[in-house]
């Protein structure tokens, strides 16, 4: 076979391009630091707003500290002139300090910071360790606290009985502790105060959790933060932890994660304390600003390797906000989608609706999950094919006669969106996220190869039409795509040499291999 | 495992659809070119220009405004076909009869001149073409020789030859059946007989999965039949191969009872199951 220079040239000038860039990429990335999959990353700011005393004014308030699941990054602290600012240690804590001598004056600071959590979960043996020397502090009652008060002593003990081991004992004081009803209650709410009004916010559950476990004699002690969600909020969190084998074990009561802490748990105290203390009777108010930010899981876009890497990928797009990491993502998955429908086609030799639509279909899966989206596609393909029948009888021209399809198709999904809120059917609702056009010509060209090739044919495209959706969408839903293709988008040059390839593989396809069977298998002839 | 995959044998030189499609049609026939085949109007006008043997057009109408006019110089012909230019699968194809009494027939039912305009509007609106606008063609009917009735009584039956620059490759007798609607396409239920060549003799009659010596639909033999006129329909497969800039096509012939083979269509794309019908493959044909 003669290959002409031209074709040579583009291909191996291509496939090295892509290949010398992805290798500089890889070497940077090699060197730097792994991050998890299930990192979560946010921005936090802290906004405090007050009016000075007419002497001296101290706002308090309690700053994170890296650890083994968060990671803190570019603390910035801005103010006024007037005031100064420190970091204190306090215990095992971090405190920041704003001070000011300022008299009846209006002022705002902030404190921002970026967090980079994951979840961490721990497992519980059955009996524990002894517990060590120097834990007195985390056993004894205190004001709020009342460890050795009758109920919660009797409480601890009629919840544990029967309680075999020490997971189980902790487990059905979580439990109990869990299943009170919860309350958005702002006044204080000690661990009794709970317990007698069977109503509690995370303090109030957070106190009788730690009042219960010390008095079985757990070390316990309350864990204050935040949860990160994109918000601006006002409510910080509180929850239990239990030195349990040496390790400090979380336990939320409120939200039900026992010995669990979810990637967007912000730590920022230990201890029975509030986030935030000022000289009392100032005008005082404060917001938590949260804004979530993409990540690029596996791989820790702050080292100074990933950076260089990052400049020369799209990642830039993402993060600068002008596409959402969703959006590129399928941009990018296009042509790969494509490639594969090209080889189904030029290799496999299946018959698909089109060469795009199995790839948007399997974009739709993505979003509705793979069975419930089959389904809705076959439906939607027989059923528009179907009410289109009585037009294709009339004699109608082909474009208005697509337009009365594409009309009958937004209707069918407009009604089931309908159908779907009213009767609260979620996967009636997902019907739009398909694409509503390539959907159409789908089902118009089903209805016309059925009049045409009958429906055996017909219904055999659709079928192939199906296998090539579902490959796509089990390439699409591999773990870790989205960031090769955004860190390594090259990887479309070397689709283009796969496709320079295939646009010239004369061999027979797999489902000729069928076809010609009689003149290919010698026990035929 | 892989490998095995990849390489395949193929003693007969099968062609698949990748192939044929780069090595025959793409560097044989010109996209531009295309159109001289599947518009059987311009097909047609290459064909009467080059002298070259195929129904008499009677018309081609173009425009709705001239149905009238062109329809009333018709009415001496006793039969005719009427066709869209660009259609494809034999759609809005009508042979019409006149009978004694002066009245147009197609398959057996009468119809009224309205009738008839209003099939050729929709055959000029593009009905039958995919395409917004289309002309109309209406040409002698041919009458098929006695040879074809002697296989299969029904239907339109033809033959394929298959042409790469000029030179007869490979060809076959496509026949309708009792299953396949008086249509003759080997995907419509017909069955395919293939050609020898070089003697012009009939030789296996394939249905889409088996092979036998006779027609399905009854037992006369017709492996090693003589078809009247072969060498004729070389010639003229070569003629109008060599009157088309197209170097690779599927040409349609049949038989006529008095004037003997015409030519009938011309394909671009033409189907590879001729491969299966003969029991051999194209590439071989060609080395």
């Amino acid at each position: 076979m003669r290959v002409p220079n031209l074709f040579k040239f583009i291909l191996g000038g291509l496939t090295i391009m892509a290949l010398v860039s992805i290798a500089y990429k890889v070497n940077f990335l090699s060197n730097g630091e792994d991050a998890q999959e299930t990192d979560e990353v946010y921005q936090v700011s802290y906004h405090y707003f007050f009016k000075t005393d007419t002497s001296h004014t101290l706002i308090k308030a309690y700053l994170p500290k890296n650890n083994a699941r968060q990671q803190i990054k570019g603390q910035k602290s801005v103010m006024p002139k007037s005031m100064w600012f420190s970091t204190n240690a306090d215990g095992g804590n971090l405190r920041g300090h704003w001070e000011t001598g300022e008299k009846n004056t209006y002022e705002s600071i902030s404190y921002s910071f970026s967090f980079r959590g994951r979840e961490q979960i721990f497992g519980l043996t059955e009996n524990f360790k002894a517990v060590p020397n120097g834990m007195a502090t985390y056993l004894k009652a205190t004001e709020n606290i009342q460890v050795t008060s009758e109920p919660i002593a009797n409480l601890a003990n009629d919840l544990t009985i029967g309680a075999i081991s020490d997971r189980a004992k902790v487990q059905a004081l979580f439990d109990y502790v869990h299943h009170i009803p919860s309350a958005p209650i702002i006044t204080l709410t000690d661990a009794l105060g709970a317990l007698a009004r069977n109503k509690a916010s995370c303090n109030g559950k957070s106190r009788l959790l730690v009042a219960l476990a010390r008095n079985l004699g757990y070390p316990a002690r309350i864990k204050g933060g935040i949860i990160l969600r994109e918000s601006n909020k006002r409510t910080s969190h509180a929850w239990a932890e239990l030195f349990i084998n040496g390790d400090w074990v979380p336990f939320d009561a409120l939200n039900g994660h026992f010995a669990y802490l979810p990637a967007n748990y912000l730590e920022l105290y230990e201890g029975d304390e509030f986030l935030v203390t000022h000289t009392p009777g100032i005008q005082f108010d404060y917001s938590y600003e949260i804004t979530k930010q993409e990540v690029l899981p596996l791989f820790d876009g702050d080292s100074d390797s990933s950076k260089k890497v990052i400049a020369f990928s799209l990642w830039g797009l993402v993060q600068s906000k002008t596409m959402s990491k969703g959006n590129l993502f399928l941009l990018l998955m296009l042509p790969l989608g494509g490639l594969l429908v090209a080889l189904l086609r030029t290799i496999v030799g299946i018959r698909t609706f089109g060469v795009f639509l199995p790839v948007l279909i399997a974009f739709s899966l993505l979003e509705t999950g793979f069975l419930t989206g089959m389904a809705l596609f076959l439906f939607l393909i027989l059923f528009v094919g179907l009410i289109t029948r009585p037009f294709d009888s009339m004699g109608l021209l082909h474009t208005p006669k697509l337009v009365i399809s594409l009309t009958l198709m937004v209707l069918v999904m407009a009604f089931s969106n309908y159908l779907g809120a009213t009767f609260h059917i979620s996967w009636l609702g997902s019907l739009t996220l398909f694409p509503t056009i390539i959907l159409t010509i789908s089902a118009e060209r089903f209805s016309k190869l059925i009049v045409e090739d009958g429906m055996y044919k017909a219904t055999g495209t659709l079928f192939q039409t199906l296998l090539a959706v579902s490959v796509c969408y089990v390439v699409f839903s591999l773990k870790g795509l989205d960031t090769i293709l955004i860190l390594f988008p090259e990887l479309l040059l070397l689709v283009m040499t796969t496709c320079m390839l295939l646009g010239r593989y004369v061999g027979l396809r797999w489902t000729e291999l069928l076809r010609f069977q009689p003149l290919l298998n010698p026990k035929y002839l | 495992m892989l490998s095995r995959f990849f390489q395949i044998r193929n003693p007969k030189g099968v062609i698949g659809l990748n192939r044929r499609n780069i090595k025959l049609i793409y560097p044989h026939n010109e996209r531009k070119y295309y159109i001289l085949a599947d518009d059987k109007v311009k097909a047609k006008m290459i064909l009467h220009k080059n002298g070259i043997a195929c129904a008499r057009t009677y018309a081609v109408i173009e425009r709705i405004s001239d149905i009238k006019s062109v329809w009333g110089k018709l009415q001496e012909h006793r039969t005719l076909v009427i066709k869209p230019a660009k259609g494809c699968g034999g759609g809005g194809i009508k042979i019409l009869k006149k009978t004694k009494s002066g009245v147009w027939q197609s398959s057996g039912k009468t119809l009224t001149d309205a009738q008839i305009f209003q099939h050729i509007t929709s055959i000029l609106s593009g009905l039958f073409s995919m395409a917004s606008s289309d002309a109309c063609l209406i040409e002698e009917c041919i009458i098929p020789h006695p040879f074809f009735a002697e296989i299969y009584d029904e239907g339109v039956p033809d033959f394929r030859i298959i042409t790469l620059k000029g030179k007869p490759l490979m060809a076959m007798l496509r026949m309708p059946t009792s299953k396949s609607d008086g249509k003759a396409n080997l995907h419509q239920r017909g069955v395919g007989i293939g050609v020898d060549m070089k003697s012009g003799t009939l030789t296996h009659v394939y249905d889409g999965k088996r092979y036998s010596n006779h027609h399905p639909d009854n037992e006369k033999m017709v492996f090693g039949k003589r078809i009247p006129y072969w060498f004729t329909m070389l010639q003229l497969s070569k003629k109008t191969a060599q009157a088309f800039p197209l170097d690779y096509l599927g040409i349609d012939l049949v038989i006529d009872k008095i004037k003997g083979p015409q030519i009938m269509e011309v394909n671009v794309r033409p189907g590879l199951g001729i491969q299966l019908v003969n029991k051999c493959g194209l590439q071989s044909t060609i080395e």
